[in-house]
C-alpha cells in the first residue's frame, strides 16, 4: 500500500482585505471630520436641551478670566479685545444676515462679560445665538418629579 | 557559448502587504488629532428689530434675578431652581404669554443664567411652557427701566 505524504499547508493569515477595511475607516473619518474653529478650553455649562449648532456658525468664546476669541466659522479663532466684538459681529452679520452665533463661555465667567457680548450681538442684529453646552446628567431622574 | 534565457518573468503582482500598515497609520493620526468637539447648545433667538417694540411693564412680568452667590430671587422671594416652574404655573395658566425676565447680576456666573434658562425651556416637557422669556442686557435695562 502506498501512503501519500500529506501536503503541509502554509500558515497564512489573509491580510488582503485589511487595507480595504482600513481605507473605509479613513474615508469615514474624513467625511465626519469637522475642523474645530475654536479650541479654547472652557468648562461649559450643562443643559437638558441641546440643539445641534448649524454648520459654519460664527464662534465667540469667553474664558473665565475674560479672554475673548472670535471666529466667523471659516477660520481659526483669534483673540480680540472686548471692544472689538461689536465690530466683528456687525461685519459678520453684514456678510451673512442669517449666520448663527455660538457663544462658548466658561460657566464661571462673570455675567457682566457675557452681557457685553450679547449686547453687541443684539446691536448688530444677529438673529440666533447658541449657548454651547454639555449634556446635563440627570441623577435619579425618576425621583425628580416625585419629591 | 550557450546563453540561457531567463524564463522567470517578473511577478505581475502589486505589492499590497504594506497598504494596510499605511492605512492604519493614517487612521491613528486622524484619531489622535481629532478632538471631541461639543457642537450642541441652547438656542436663544434674539428679537427682530421692530419700530415699536412691545413695551413690557415691570409689574406684569415675572422677574428672576440672580445674585452673585447663585441664589435665584423670583419676584423678590429667594427660590430654589426646581421651584421656579411651580411658582410660574398658576401665572402662566392665567396668561400663557406672561413675560418672564431673567436678570443675572453683573457679578453672578454665566452658568447660573444658563441653568435657569434651561429650566424654563424644559418646562414645555412638563406641561408648563414658558413662551415669553427675555434676558435683557444691562444697556436695555438702563434704557427702558432705570
Amino acid at each position: 500500500m502506498k501512503l501519500h505524504a500529506s501536503k503541509r499547508q502554509d500558515a497564512v493569515i489573509p491580510t488582503a482585505s485589511m487595507a480595504d477595511i482600513a481605507l473605509l475607516l479613513i474615508i469615514f473619518f474624513l467625511v465626519t471630520f469637522q475642523i474645530e474653529v475654536d479650541k479654547t478650553q472652557v468648562t461649559l455649562p450643562a443643559t437638558g436641551i441641546r440643539l445641534e449648532v448649524p454648520e459654519k456658525s460664527a464662534y465667540i468664546s469667553i474664558t473665565e478670566d475674560g479672554m475673548v476669541r472670535v471666529s466667523t466659522g471659516e477660520e481659526i479663532s483669534q483673540i480680540v479685545p472686548m471692544a472689538d466684538v461689536a465690530t466683528f459681529a456687525s461685519s459678520t452679520v453684514a456678510r451673512d444676515p442669517e449666520r448663527a452665533f455660538v457663544l462658548k463661555a466658561d460657566k464661571e465667567t462673570p455675567y457682566r462679560l457675557v452681557d457685553q457680548v450679547v449686547d453687541a450681538l443684539k446691536l448688530s442684529q444677529a438673529k440666533t445665538i447658541y449657548l454651547l453646552s454639555e449634556q446635563e446628567v440627570v441623577v435619579g431622574g425618576a425621583a425628580d418629579g416625585g419629591v | 557559448m550557450r546563453v540561457r534565457r531567463k524564463s522567470r518573468g517578473i511577478s505581475e503582482e502589486i505589492p499590497t502587504a504594506t497598504m494596510a500598515d499605511v492605512a492604519f497609520l493614517l487612521i491613528i493620526y486622524f484619531m489622535v488629532t481629532s478632538t471631541f468637539a461639543a457642537t450642541r447648545g441652547l438656542d436663544f433667538a434674539l428679537p427682530e428689530e421692530e419700530d415699536n417694540p412691545p413695551m413690557i411693564e415691570k409689574e406684569e412680568s415675572v422677574l428672576i434675578a440672580i445674585e452673585p452667590s447663585g441664589q435665584y430671587v423670583v419676584d423678590g422671594q429667594p427660590m430654589e431652581l426646581g421651584d421656579i416652574l411651580e411658582y410660574l404655573k398658576p401665572k402662566l395658566e392665567r396668561n400663557p404669554l406672561k413675560p418672564v425676565i431673567i436678570r443675572p447680576g453683573p457679578q453672578s456666573s454665566y452658568g447660573y443664567m444658563v441653568d435657569v434658562f434651561d429650566e424654563l425651556r424644559q418646562g414645555a416637557e412638563r406641561g408648563i411652557e414658558v413662551k415669553n422669556i427675555s434676558i435683557p442686557t444691562q444697556r436695555e435695562i438702563e434704557a427702558f427701566w432705570d
